[in-house]
């Protein structure tokens, strides 16, 4: 295989590494040039981006309605150490 | 809320403020954790932590604010430390998805996703698609996880904190995130 062709296994691994640090100038022009010619990373890098974001608010996320389980047990435990 | 808490009478403040918000933070951290155990260890850690500063508090903020601050702060220690913890071969993650030739297996050729993907959050039901998934990620994938987000650093910051290299922090982020988006094509976006 060409030098310059990714694997699938390598361009996704590429595509996730951009969230964690800039790509080289190499890595990007062979990363543009495995996606033009592959959906299935195409989809991948949308979906890495998509993860991303999902990722970072569900995180983030402290105003989701969580129900309030109660644990009386806890909390008496807590008071008697107090 | 007012100046409502007497710093005068510490222990009996803090019975009151265990009697109030114990159950709240105690949910919050089994949603965070997933795990009984470790959630009441760690809003016991919170509350232990606030008798010892209990006199920086000064009642002039929402007590409930400054409780679920400490809470949370513990919640990320616990990862941090489970991060440490557990290593898993992750390989198996790439033999699933990927034939002899490193290329996608058809069956596992991602494809678009056709949702609005912008308000997915919104829908109750896909959060649920979402916890379920970052649940079953092995306990140090999803603590990797959980570092980048929660914590906005770049993965260097992250690696020097943890004492690790670079390259394995992003090999685990990117096997979870693989695992991730297998999860959720099947459960949800070809539901």
């Amino acid at each position: 295989m060409n030098i310059l062709m990714l694997s699938c296994k390598k361009a996704s691994a590429l595509i996730d590494m951009k969230s964690v640090r800039k790509l080289s100038m190499k890595e990007k022009i062979m990363l543009r040039m495995h996606t033009s010619m592959c959906d299935g990373c195409t989809a991948y890098l949308k979906q890495s981006k998509i993860l991303d974001d999902l990722l970072h608010k569900h995180i983030h996320n402290t105003t989701e309605n969580i129900p309030v389980i109660e644990n009386k047990e806890l909390q008496q435990q807590i008071i008697s150490k107090l | 809320m007012q100046n409502v808490i007497d710093t005068s009478n510490s222990t009996a403040t803090i019975k009151c403020l265990v009697e109030m918000y114990s159950d709240n933070m105690y949910s919050w951290a089994l949603h965070k954790t997933s795990s009984k155990e470790t959630a009441e260890d760690l809003v016991q850690e919170t509350f232990l932590a606030v008798v010892q500063s209990f006199d920086k508090f000064k009642g002039d903020s929402n007590p409930k604010t400054w409780l679920f601050a400490i809470l949370n702060n513990k919640i990320n220690d616990h990862y941090r430390s489970s991060y440490r913890k557990r290593v898993v071969d992750g390989d198996a993650i790439f033999e699933t998805l990927f034939d002899s030739n490193d290329q996608w297996k058809t069956e596992e050729r991602p494809q678009q996703w056709a949702n609005d993907t912008e308000h997915l959050l919104d829908n109750n039901e896909f959060q649920q698609t979402l916890h379920h998934c970052l649940k079953k990620l092995p306990d140090n994938w999803f603590s990797a996880i959980h570092l980048k987000f929660m914590e906005e650093k770049n993965g260097e910051h992250i690696c020097q904190e943890l004492g690790i290299t670079d390259t394995n922090f992003w090999q685990i982020l990117h096997r979870a995130k693989l695992q991730l988006r297998k999860c959720l094509e099947l459960n949800w976006f070809k539901k």
